[in-house]
């Protein structure tokens, strides 16, 4: 169990350093690559520790990115504070927003996610301060290495934030109250207030990503930060690797994007159809993930 | 009177037009094994369900320590000392066995570190020790009966609720439960409350027994006079059985 840390150090370190030697392609896909895992990371704590399956943390990304964004452009703020202020405001409107759709179960709060970061969407563009549809302009001040570094640290803090939770009396609670709601709360656990944890969790690290994307992007509109696209393959990267496991967003979202990638760069036309299918195949082989199967594996030899 | 650990006055619930309990009125006395019989649907489960929170009556009080409990919510309801088992079983599945129990640990210990070790304790004061490591999911029925036991006992409840835990078991394991219910006393839970259908052993280690039936509380005494009551009898018991106990 020790051995793991030098690696883990090793590697952030190496992503430290990849950036001085590396061009601008290979950066931009190691900073998706990040990114996704980060995103993949805040999934996991509501749905995969506290079961609740959502498919609208995306919301929490585009609030985190506008934020940024609208700090920038009016207050002129230093663009690392404005990017850490649009992950609390992110987690802030968490709050209410958590209080009302956690009421909701299972498949109804999944669809009721998806309906909150849509709705969200519509509720930005109606602002007229975001500039509506047509989108905002950022002053370009930064360059892709410190958002890489912005994001690097955020992902790096979920997965400390996850490995914390794996063994900590509250993602007991949460585990069980997943499995079982009625039950968790006759044997004392308060789980409104648990799952509303987890939840503002769940949005602090996707509204700090946001604020990097809104600097990656120097340009945000709602279809580019609300995009369910981005949603479904974070939450399918923690799917493949693992829900509710520590590594499992991690080896997932590594994976995924890497695959997407090439595939991208070899067919780009049917890319996607390869892509699915990849899937479909991979979760009927590893139907809990790959993390899970691995885990298995090892203890059937051992 | 003055040594009601949990008064219930007049409880109603009625689910749509039909009265589960109507007008239901017990008390429970610390350091008793009271057993609660009656037919199905006579609204004993529901009971349960009201003093733990999770159900709110439309009528009546429940007072547990001399203070209302009406309306605080099962975690709260859990954490002033009153435990429950489910008639149907539900363990967390994916959780071991010790962290099934360290569940209810977390009421009262510092750490998770700490919860553990409780849970170990209970755990192998149910007799599952060699099985505390396995999921839950994994376990037998009779297991399983032990482990919701070992739950709502990891609370450290001044009043355990069982709801019956016989239900399933062989009749040695049943003789096995009884006695373990009796021995709870020694680890510091004085006071049961359980639902049982298994007249023999519910006449063996009941203090009190009350009867409900339709909704209502017909009949409330030790077990001898439960046995003799004619309304029990007609409602629950059946002659045959009386006359052979």
């Amino acid at each position: 169990m020790k051995l793991w840390l030098p690696v883990a150090a090793l590697v952030v370190a190496l992503l430290v350093v990849a950036p001085s030697w590396l061009n601008g392609y290979y950066l931009n896909l190691l900073y998706i690559t990040v990114l996704y895992v980060g995103l993949a990371y805040g999934w996991n704590i509501i749905s995969g520790y506290a079961g609740y399956f959502s498919f609208g943390q995306i919301a929490f990304f585009g609030i985190g990115a506008y934020a940024t964004g609208l700090i920038v452009v009016n207050l002129k703020w230093y663009w690392l504070l404005a990017a850490l202020s649009g992950g609390v405001i992110a987690c802030a409107l968490s709050i209410p927003m958590g209080y009302v759709m956690l009421r909701l179960r299972g498949p109804f709060f999944a669809m009721g996610m998806f309906g909150l970061a849509q709705t969200s969407r519509v509720v930005i563009t109606a602002i007229p301060a975001t500039g509506g549809g047509s989108g905002l302009f950022l002053p370009p001040a930064s360059d892709l290495r410190s958002i890489f570094y912005w994001t690097l640290a955020i992902t790096v803090c979920a997965i400390a934030l996850t490995a914390w939770i794996d063994r900590s009396a509250f993602g007991l609670r949460l585990q069980a109250l997943r499995e079982d709601e009625q039950v968790a709360g006759t044997l004392g656990i308060n789980v409104t207030l648990e799952k509303m944890y987890a939840f503002a969790l769940s949005a602090l690290i996707p509204g700090l990503l946001g604020g990097g994307y809104a600097w990656f992007l120097t340009y945000i509109e709602p279809d580019a930060v609300f995009s369910p696209r981005l949603d479904l393959q974070s939450v399918v990267m923690a799917i493949l690797g693992g829900v509710g496991t520590v590594w499992g967003p991690l080896v997932g979202g590594v994976l995924m994007t890497q695959i997407a990638e090439a595939l991208w760069a070899k067919f780009p036309q049917v890319y996607l159809m390869i892509f699915g299918g990849l899937l479909v195949v991979l979760l009927i082989v590893l139907p809990r993930g790959i993390v899970p199967a691995l885990v298995q594996r090892m203890r059937r030899t051992t | 009177m003055s040594d009601a650990l949990l008064s219930v006055t007049d409880v109603s619930v009625a689910f749509g037009g039909v009265a589960a309990l109507d007008c239901v009125s017990l008390e429970i006395r610390e350091g008793e094994i009271l057993s609660l019989i009656g037919p199905n649907g006579a609204g004993k489960t529901t009971l349960f369900n009201v003093i733990s929170g999770v159900l709110r009556p439309q009528r009546g009080d429940v007072r547990f320590l001399g203070r209302s409990i009406l309306g605080r919510s099962p975690h709260q309801i859990a954490q002033m000392g009153i435990g429950r088992t489910y008639q149907i079983v539900r363990p967390f599945g994916n959780l071991s066995v010790v962290d099934n129990v360290a569940v209810g640990a977390l009421t009262h210990a510092r750490s998770i570190g700490a919860a553990r070790r409780a849970a170990r304790e209970i755990v192998d004061f149910v007799g599952l020790a060699p099985l505390a490591t396995r999921p839950a999911s994994s376990l037998t029925l009779t297991q399983r009966k032990r482990l919701e036991v070992a739950r709502a006992l990891a609370l450290r409840p001044r009043l355990l609720l069982l709801d019956e835990v016989m239900a399933g078991l062989t009749p040695s394991e049943m003789d096995t439960m009884a006695e373990f219910v009796v021995r709870l006393s020694e680890h510091g839970i004085g006071t049961v409350c359980g639902i049982e259908h298994v007249m023999r052993l519910v006449m063996r280690i009941s203090h009190r027994i009350v009867v409900l039936d339709a909704g209502r509380c017909i009949a409330e005494g030790d077990p001898k006079a439960i046995q003799a009551d004619p309304r029990v009898i007609e409602a629950y018991l059946g002659a045959p059985l009386a006359e052979t106990i």
